[in-house]
């Protein structure tokens, strides 16, 4: 290039950024005195705004996008992403309260059956009152769906009742 | 933000897609790939959307969450070129690459008028720049973002956009003249 203003270089990379006013006045009224005195900034200037012109005038050139099935492909991933995340979480989520009602249930059987662990043997108010209260609590959390079966479970002495105790009758008819 | 108004992404959806589209082809020029990017750019939204802070316009942060789906699409394909034995493009700087000059899906002026000839012309000269030189002017020239959005766009200083935008206006020059 030739003919630098004095008091700046070619400020090159300002041309374009001055010619959409993006510089500060300063600045851009540094870039004016320069292209006053320099016809080579002039001419590049003027050949970037040309390109700049034909590029925003241009027909589009991407190819063409049914959009309804975009869309549709969009959705369909959307909802496979969340879905997988969603079961995921509800796996997670459903893990734990699975083994806390299974470990409550196992807990409720083996206090439940009298005379174990200490445990009193229901034949007194204290020990049918623990029995009642555990099983009134494993049902209120879902973890027992047959009550009247498991109300009976002072019948669990019996090894002959434990050993058919999936043919037990749930009305407590055994 | 789906959860809180369902129709509130979809109506993003339809407002973006073309845009996003574009912008997604003019970086990975492949209509798949493309398509691709500009979906999970959508769906990287959607899942961040609590996230949108309001520091930036939401266009600007939308775009740069679009370009970054666009590069590592490119890195991606750049692993399949390296293991194919194709030389690589190293880095965006490089034109040479041979993916670079794959040729614009466009239809052939053949027989056009000149300016269609020169229409042509340009958009090959743009497909020839480097995928970051080639964002920075399609983000300038044809979504009218200015320097600074583009700066928080493709996450650069405003002086590299600056260079590369006179760089790529000063290849565009060589290669298809100053003819207005």
């Amino acid at each position: 290039m030739t003919g630098p203003s004095p008091s700046i270089p070619h400020p090159v990379e300002r041309l374009l950024p001055y010619w959409r006013g993006e510089l500060a006045a300063a600045e851009a009224a540094a870039v004016a005195a320069h292209l006053e005195s320099c016809a080579d900034c002039r001419a590049t200037l003027a050949a970037f705004t040309a390109i700049a012109g034909r590029l925003e005038r241009a027909p589009d050139p991407t190819p063409p996008v049914h959009w309804g099935a975009f869309r549709a492909e969009l959705r369909e991933a959307l909802e496979a992403r969340t879905g997988r995340r969603r079961s995921a979480r509800s796996w997670r989520l459903g893990a734990l309260p699975a083994a806390l009602a299974a470990g409550l249930a196992a807990l409720v059987l083996y206090l439940a059956i009298p005379g174990q662990n200490g445990v009193p043997n229901g034949r007194g108010p204290a020990g049918e009152n623990a029995a009642v209260d555990n099983a009134a609590l494993a049902s209120q959390l879902d973890l027992i769906t047959d009550l009247d079966v498991v109300q009976r479970l002072d019948l669990l002495e019996d090894f002959d009742v434990i050993g058919r105790l999936d043919r037990l009758e749930p009305t407590g008819k055994s | 933000m789906a959860d809180r108004e369902p129709g509130a992404f979809d109506l993003l959806v339809e407002r973006y897609q073309e845009r996003a589209y574009r912008i997604a082809w003019s970086i990975v020029r492949d209509r798949e790939d493309a398509k691709d990017c500009a979906q999970e750019a959508f769906i990287r939204l959607h899942e961040a959307a609590g996230s949108f802070a309001g520091q930036s316009k939401f266009s600007t942060w939308f775009y740069r969450i679009l370009v970054n789906c666009c590069l590592d699409n490119r890195r991606r394909g750049r692993g399949w070129r390296r293991l194919l034995g194709w030389r690589d493009a190293a880095d965006d700087e490089r034109e040479d690459d041979p993916i670079e000059r794959h040729p614009a899906p466009m239809e052939d002026p053949g027989e056009r008028v000149d300016e269609d000839r020169q229409l042509s012309r340009l958009w090959a000269a743009v497909d020839a720049l480097s995928p970051r030189q080639r964002a920075v002017v399609l983000l300038q020239c044809r979504e009218g973002l200015a320097t600074k959005e583009i700066a928080e766009v493709l996450e650069m200083s405003e002086p590299t956009v600056r260079v590369h935008l006179h760089r790529a206006f000063t290849t565009l020059r060589k290669r298809v003249g100053t003819t207005p």
